[in-house]
């Protein structure tokens, strides 16, 4: 699971994150919605260990920088980047050898056949689309069996039968227990399979409802992020 | 550390096997290997000092002076950016691995020695040059690679050190700016100030970056020492640089393998600047860095259909610039100017103006291979604009007229009053300049025209370059004719420049019907 206690983040001048603390549970599945410049990238690098901050990041009660943290830690950045010169098997080869994974080989080949790509082993990173780098890069973050893993916008570029398989992977990692986290604008893309929503703007938490409370009032997820993230940027709690 | 390993591995065994699946880049890397093992042979075994044999001392001040300039650009781009051994790809699946930041380290060093060849290999191209005019020792090619290699592994280590200090607060990073420039400042005062007792600019670069001071500073000067005994035996300053050199490069590693490290934020930075940098580069253009826009220019447009082209180019020119069409490249020209007064051959000394329009005509190729136009068919809009080919041809690449005439001006008249040239031969010198731009400017046009877009810009810049060579040698032997018949200074420089006048206009009527052909970028 993941845990972020009152995380901030400045640069020079710009409070990018102020404050941010929230929670996502094994088997949940959250989602980070909010406008361009709200925060979401930086909180998102934040967890994956790419920036310093203040507050506290664990990942399952680990800090997010430790080695055994990492190793339960599955991430898709937004822009998939590979190594030109290494092969789309090589390249979950490296995986598999980064984070000592045992008998990986028949997982991968499922992934590899889930996402279409089981054709694609030799190709090299510089000949993959950038469908096929999303997917390699799902399947990279997906080998290591994560306990917590994080997607940031990971429908760019799919195709609809992988958009299909991811969301039915959304699905499965949730009820292994795995805590989900989806970055996304694209609010159309994850209405189906969300448990809980954190919105934000102007580098906080605006908002934090579960799919039952915004059941119970009647209210769609659209309507809620447009109200949290008026034009004032004030958010209701 | 076994994971690393086989990154790094993996990617030497599949780049030469897919040297092999293509024949002709095969052919282009064995090329490659043939030419520079040549080199490595002319540069050990040419006799050395055949041309001229000018002092040691200049040479000893001249490395130091290329070791000061490379570590003070690249230690206060290191500042601003972070310095990275790293491309986005270890970002993503090394940095969030459970593989320690140290050892990652490592590997980031470790690619960088892969770099370090290619500097070692560029170092390898100034060679001949250098034992030309100085009498090399024996060892003195084994030394001076020995340098590039020191000062290749040194800078990212002080770069990554000093980023980590810096990164921390503002005021550190404006504390450091200051004594980097404080120190190139005072450096250039004592320079200016030899110099204007010496009057000699080649002696003052011996006295100030050949002095012992500047041979055991720290760092510049220890790889400097190293440089220098190519010319020298081994004597103390070598063996204090060598010595000083292997303690930074050892030190500063193990002291960033023992810290805690959490550098992965310091390198971001750099690394998206670095992956930027490489994309541009495909793409054919420079990255422009630290390049301020001024934003209070505005008003820029007027006219319509292609004629906005002309205005957004003089507007995005007038933003760049410090003022009116005056900027780096305006710098740079005025510099060069200077330059040439202060270097310049005995030899050579008769015909200045020419050959001041000759490099700095060759400069301009260098530039404008990589300048506005091809960023301009990069983008969209240019095909989008209804209006005609010629039209929209003239009018994207007036702008680009307008600024080499205006550099022209500047240079030439600067040029002009320093080696007391007339009005006329400055004029004839400042619109062939002109011609030249636009011979450069359409060729490449009509490359594009002719071959579309060419997937490796490499490749297309190096098409035209032989392309715009070849197009100007009937000039060079007009002019030839036109200075040996009337010893013309005027009528040469005018010879040139009306052939590539000429050129210049039939280029651009071959070059119409080029939006039929090219294709914008994906």
């Amino acid at each position: 699971m993941l845990k972020v206690k009152n995380l901030s983040k400045r640069f020079d001048k710009v409070q990018a994150v102020d404050g941010v603390s929230f929670e996502v549970k094994p088997g949940e599945i959250a989602v980070l919605l909010g406008p361009n410049g709200a925060g979401k990238s930086t909180t998102i690098k934040s967890i994956a260990g790419l920036l310093r901050f203040e507050g506290q990041i664990l990942i399952n009660n680990i800090g997010n920088k430790e080695v055994e943290a990492k190793r339960a830690f599955g991430y898709i950045p937004e822009s998939p980047a590979f190594y030109e010169n290494l092969s789309v098997w090589e390249h979950l080869e490296f995986i598999a050898r980064a984070y000592s994974l045992k008998d990986w080989q028949d997982t991968a080949n499922r992934l590899l056949a889930r996402f279409d790509m089981d054709d694609k082993k030799e190709k090299l990173g510089k000949e993959l689309s950038k469908g096929m780098q999303q997917k390699l890069s799902i399947c990279c973050a997906l080998l290591i069996n994560p306990r917590m893993i994080m997607f940031d916008e990971p429908m760019m570029g799919l195709d609809p039968k992988a958009i299909k398989e991811l969301k039915s992977i959304f699905i499965e990692l949730k009820k292994s227990g795995c805590a989900v986290l989806i970055s996304t604008h694209i609010i159309d893309s994850i209405d189906e399979v969300w448990d809980k929503v954190l919105i934000m703007n102007k580098g906080r938490i605006v908002l934090i409802r579960t799919r039952n409370e915004l059941d119970k009032k009647g209210e769609s997820l659209e309507k809620v992020f447009f109200e949290a993230t008026d034009s004032k940027g004030e958010g209701k709690e | 550390m076994r994971a690393l390993l086989f990154l790094i591995r993996k990617n030497l065994k599949n780049i030469i096997k897919s040297a092999f699946k293509k024949p002709l880049v095969l052919i282009g890397y064995i090329f490659a290997l043939v030419f520079v093992i040549g080199m490595i042979v002319a540069a050990f075994t040419m006799p050395s000092g055949l041309v001229r044999t000018s002092s040691p001392e200049l040479f000893k001040g001249i490395m130091m002076l290329v070791f000061a300039f490379l570590y003070y650009t690249s230690l206060k781009l290191g500042i601003e950016k972070g310095s990275s051994f790293f491309r986005m790809a270890d970002v993503n699946m090394v940095f969030t691995s459970p593989l320690r930041p140290n050892k990652i380290l490592v590997y980031g060093i470790i690619k960088q020695l892969a770099g370090t060849l290619l500097l070692v290999v560029l170092a390898l191209f100034q060679i001949p040059n250098l034992k030309n005019n100085f009498a090399f020792e024996p060892h003195g090619v084994t030394v001076l690679l020995l340098s590039v290699a020191a000062y290749t592994l040194a800078y990212p280590l002080i770069s990554m050190i000093i980023y980590s200090w810096t990164s921390a607060k503002k005021e550190r990073k404006k504390l450091m700016k200051r004594i980097l420039d404080m120190a190139a400042i005072i450096v250039a005062l004592i320079f200016l100030l030899d110099l204007s007792q010496t009057r000699n600019f080649t002696q003052s670069l011996g006295n100030v970056f050949g002095s012992p001071v500047a041979h055991y500073f720290p760092i510049i000067g220890w790889t400097g020492s190293i440089a220098s005994s190519a010319v020298s035996d081994f004597n103390t300053s070598f063996y204090v640089g060598a010595t000083g050199m292997l303690i930074v490069i050892t030190g500063l590693s193990l002291l960033l393998y023992k810290m805690k490290l959490d550098y992965y934020e310091d390198v971001l930075a750099a690394t998206e600047y670095a992956e930027a940098a490489i994309k541009a580069k495909r793409e054919g253009r420079n990255m422009t860095f630290n390049l301020r826009t001024r934003k209070n220019i505005r008003n820029g447009f007027s006219g319509v259909g292609a004629k906005a082209l002309f205005a957004k180019n003089m507007l995005e020119i007038r933003k760049s610039s410090m003022f009116l069409l005056f900027d780096r490249i305006s710098v740079s020209v005025i510099l060069s100017a200077i330059m040439f007064k202060l270097v310049m051959p005995s030899e050579i000394a008769s015909s200045p103006m020419i050959m001041i329009l000759a490099f700095s005509s060759y400069m301009l190729l260098l530039i404008q291979s990589q300048g506005r136009w091809a960023v301009e068919v990069e983008k969209p809009f240019i095909f989008l604009v209804p209006a005609s080919t010629y039209e929209k041809l003239f009018y994207a690449s007036l702008s680009d007229h307008l600024k080499n005439l205006f550099d022209g001006i500047v240079l030439f008249t600067l040029s002009g009053i320093l080696f007391g040239a007339d009005a006329p031969t400055i004029l004839m010198s400042a619109l062939s300049y002109v011609c030249f731009g636009a011979v450069f400017m359409y060729s490449d046009v009509l490359a594009r025209r002719l071959f579309g877009r060419v997937h490796s810009k490499g490749l297309m810049i190096f098409v035209k370059i032989i392309m715009s060579i070849v197009l100007i040698v009937p000039g060079i032997i007009a002019a030839v004719i036109a200075g040996i018949a009337t010893e013309s200074e005027l009528l040469t420089i005018g010879a040139l420049g009306a052939w590539a006048f000429v050129l210049a206009i039939t280029l651009f009527i071959f070059s119409g019907g080029i939006f039929k052909n090219v294709e914008a970028a994906s």
